[in-house]
């Protein structure tokens, strides 16, 4: 099936949202669909409102701010209408959140295989055996070496990448539709970084899920999204697929964005290149290409 | 930092005290009507228009007597507090910089002054020294330092691991220009409260001693001298101890109020746990790579 | 090696040999084993590693905050390996090597105005009169693109990128040949990226060597001539910019030039990513 054709799981349509504190909206007319499979990627500096689009998205927007025009669909119900009971349903099965600083989401002094086999028995309804297999399985499938020693660990004992990878298994434990990553890799090390975002990739090819990935790096968000929102100041400067903004910017936040890349990244030492595909990491053939030569 | 302090109810009240408490004990005996030592023939006499406080068991006029005393207990006390300061704050800015030796033996001082009951020690000291206002003074202020050392070191430990001290010293700072530029202005504040609340405590002390006969020989007026007399004539004159008591309550809730309002608007905390100075100067700080 | 055919005078920073340990007896962890590279004047290097690597450390033993165990760090033909604090401060004072934090907010003193934070190193150095001292403040806050006004402001006043800026202009105002910096850009938003990295660019051009610390090459590989590569305290890989770029040799190099974010291509398939990451493990 095309994924071009697939029904829209999530429609952000004119999205604004206030906050008394503000005379104009925090965010201004955000609008995307996210079809099933498919990544759409979210790219902005703090404070240009894309934490408060995915908090809008979840429902879960802070005190005092609140949508204020436009809607946002989720499997088509506006989640406006959604009361905390409809809330609880969904998250987790349907929509599922990472974020950056994922020691913070997790209880210090219990071991972080419990705290997931524990989501797993309140809302997956397994029983405490079942839970714990399954657990240790998610965990595998986020490749976390050593599941069973992973399990009986406690937060402190993980590195960043391992704790972030703990998240992931828990937010996709209830297999949910829509995973929306904010600033994941953001405190991570680059080589870490890119497991992580292999990981999403691979998660994405194998069970379907479809991404919402925010970052306020444009080459993150570049190697797994299909289409990219930019975002300044709470307003949508320029939203179109991967390559065209990557290699047609029209606005100039975006051109600086790309500009900054080409120039001082190591974009301008692998330049020698053939016709790239932006979008997908496993086809990366002018890359792979320049290394097999080498070695 | 005074107008910050000014800014609040308890800062006003404090300040405003205070200095009329200071005042009292620069022109206490000029302005006292009696000569506070002259004896009279009225004895525990009453409040009258001529003795507003009454006089005591030799006919003194007691409104004079406490007048006179006001110098000794005030200035007594800012007297202690000075002493504690120099000898308090000085070494607890040098620990974090002197090495382990000097940081251990001043420690282990420090521990042993904190363990020392204050009155026992204080008598004991003037009992071998002599009794007079300055062997008091200088044991009391020692006793006292230590609430000045563990503030200082405290202070200056959190700044000497700061990075921006790093960045002076990869300027190519000297330790006194470290301390002079960076440590001071941080260690001001929590050291203004502490200086605040060394007097009220001195104020205590000296009160005590003075109560208890140390420091002030007999004829010669102190606040605590004079409740110490008038409380062997309660029988005569059973109100008359609250006219020595109040003024040396409200001095040390006034300065006790200054303290609290200067740890207030600075932010920092005066009250420091035995725990942060204890702590050993930690190993520095590695691998933040 | 061809370059140590390189004339002395030439060479600004040497670092031979270098071993790091911490802590003592029982818990002593060796944390740099046998670091050797120089730089050259008006050279730029990119020092990279992971958190945990060694980066940090080895840029801390060059400026003599850590004391290595071993080897030798020669600035500017001066063996400072055994200096004394003296010795220390007044090739400090000197300003001719300077290191600039990566959090600019904890390395600026927080009760001193910003002009006051500017002065600080020239003061210490005491061979320009007031005036000129200020005059030279404003030269450098010129070339780092921030308004006179900010002088009389507090860090906590200032955007994260002016205060960057102001830990550069710290380090302009002694004219140093040698710039260590730790994290130059990580922490800014996009503006402030582009505006600091085209600054140094323009050092560069003005002959000031530099030395950057980062655990992201594509955040520095623009600014940089050469890149060493260390991992778990050992240099890895060293060569030229492009060179490491296009041509990672050690197996942590691919994987650190395979991961970093591009637009376009990465230097690596992920196939070959996972295989670099299992090697590496099991190593």
């Amino acid at each position: 099936m095309n994924p071009d054709e697939a029904p829209a799981l999530l429609t952000v349509d004119d999205l604004r949202i206030s906050w008394p504190g503000s005379a104009t909206d925090v965010v201004r007319g955000v609008s995307f669909q996210l079809r099933r499979g498919r990544v759409v990627g979210i790219v902005g500096e703090s404070g240009s409102g894309k934490t408060l689009t995915c908090r809008a998205i979840l429902g879960t927007l802070p005190d005092r701010f609140s949508i204020s025009g436009g809607h946002v669909d989720l499997l088509g119900r506006d989640v406006t209408t959604l009361t905390p009971k409809d809330w609880r349903a969904l998250r987790g099965s349907v929509i599922a959140a990472v974020f950056q600083d994922p020691a913070s989401y997790l209880n210090p002094s219990i071991r972080v295989g419990k705290q997931v086999a524990e989501i797993l028995r309140v809302k997956g309804g397994l029983s405490r055996r079942a839970a714990k297999a399954r657990a240790i399985e998610l965990f595998r499938d986020v490749a976390l070496r050593n599941p069973e020693l992973v399990y009986a660990q406690y937060p402190h004992q993980l590195s960043g990448g391992m704790l972030q990878r703990v998240l992931i298994a828990s937010a996709v434990a209830l297999n949910p539709q829509v995973l929306i990553a904010d600033e994941v890799t953001t405190a991570l090390d680059v080589t870490v970084q890119s497991a992580v975002l292999d990981l999403l990739n691979d998660l994405r090819l194998r069970i379907g899920l479809s991404l919402v990935v925010v970052s306020h790096d444009l080459a993150v968000v570049a190697q797994l999204c299909d289409e990219i929102l930019v975002l300044r100041d709470g307003e949508v400067v320029e939203h179109g697929p991967t390559e065209q903004i990557l290699f047609a910017p029209t606005h100039e936040y975006t051109k600086l964005l790309v500009g900054e890349h080409e120039r001082y990244g190591l974009e301008r030492y692998l330049a020698a290149a053939d016709e790239p595909d932006g979008s997908d990491l496993d086809t990366l053939q002018a890359g792979a290409e320049e290394t097999d030569r080498v070695s | 930092m005074l107008s910050r302090v000014l800014k609040l109810r308890s800062g006003r009240i404090s300040v405003g005290l205070l200095s009329v408490i200071l005042l009292l004990a620069i022109l206490g005996p000029h302005i006292a009507p009696y000569d506070p030592l002259a004896k009279s023939d009225l004895v525990f006499g009453g409040s009258s228009g001529a003795h507003w406080f009454g006089t005591d068991y030799l006919g003194r006029d007691l409104l004079s007597r406490l007048l006179a005393g006001a110098t000794i207990s005030v200035l007594g006390s800012v007297e202690v507090a000075i002493i504690a300061l120099v000898a308090g704050a000085v070494p607890g800015v040098l620990s974090v910089y002197l090495g382990r030796t000097f940081e251990w033996l001043s420690l282990r001082l420090i521990d042993t002054l904190i363990a020392l009951p204050f009155l026992v020690f204080a008598v004991a000291i003037t009992a071998l020294l002599g009794n007079g206002i300055p062997q008091a003074m200088f044991t009391v202020g020692f006793l006292v330092a230590p609430m000045f050392y563990r503030v200082t070191r405290a202070a200056t430990l959190s700044v000497a691991q700061s990075q921006y001290v790093e960045a002076a010293v990869l300027a190519g700072a000297s330790v006194g220009w470290v301390v002079r530029k960076h440590v001071l202005l941080k260690v001001l504040p929590p050291m203004t409260a502490t200086l605040a609340n060394a007097m009220g405590t001195g104020f205590i002390v000296v009160a005590s001693l003075t109560f208890l006969g140390i420091g002030v020989q007999p004829p010669d007026p102190s606040w605590g001298g004079v409740l110490a007399s008038d409380l062997n004539y309660l029988a005569y004159r059973p109100w008359a101890p609250l006219y020595a008591i109040v003024p040396i309550l409200l001095t040390v809730w006034a300065f006790n109020l200054l303290a609290d309002a200067i740890r207030d608007v600075s932010g920092a905390s005066g009250r420091v746990l035995l725990a942060d100075v204890a702590r050993p100067l930690p190993k520095r700080k590695v691998g933040a790579a | 090696m061809s370059r140590n055919d390189a004339p002395a005078q030439d060479r600004l920073l040497q670092v031979e040999g270098l071993d790091v340990h911490y802590g003592r007896r029982t818990h002593r962890t060796q944390v740099l084993w046998d670091t050797t590279f120089e730089v050259r004047r008006g050279e730029s290097v990119g020092l990279i590693g992971e958190t945990g690597s060694g980066k940090t450390t080895l840029a801390r033993a060059i400026v003599g905050l850590v004391r290595p165990s071993a080897g030798r760090v020669v600035v500017d033909g001066k063996d400072v390996t055994a200096f004394t604090g003296r010795q220390w401060r007044a090739l400090r004072r000197d300003g001719s090597v300077q290191y600039v934090f990566q959090d600019p907010l904890r390395s600026l003193d927080p009760e001193l105005t910003i002009r006051a934070t500017l002065r600080e190193p020239l003061q210490l150095q005491r061979r320009l009169s007031a005036d000129a001292i200020d005059e030279r403040i404003a030269e450098q806050l010129e070339l780092v693109r921030l308004e006179p006004e900010l002088l009389d402001r507090y860090p906590s006043e200032l955007s994260g990128g002016q205060r960057q800026r102001i830990l550069l202009a710290r380090a302009l105002v002694t004219d140093p040949a040698l710039l260590i910096m730790d994290e130059p850009v990580s922490a800014l938003d996009a503006a402030n990226r582009v505006l600091v990295l085209t600054l140094l660019n323009r050092l560069r051009d003005r002959g000031v060597s530099m030395l950057f610390i980062s655990h992201d090459l594509g955040s520095v590989a623009g600014v940089t001539d050469r890149v060493l590569v260390l991992y778990r305290g050992e240099l890895v890989e060293t060569g030229s910019t492009a060179d490491v770029v296009r041509r990672p040799r050690h197996p942590y190099a691919r994987l650190l030039i395979g991961s970093a974010p591009t637009l376009t291509t990465g230097a690596v398939n992920r196939a070959e990513r996972d295989e670099l990451r299992r090697l590496l493990d099991g190593g």
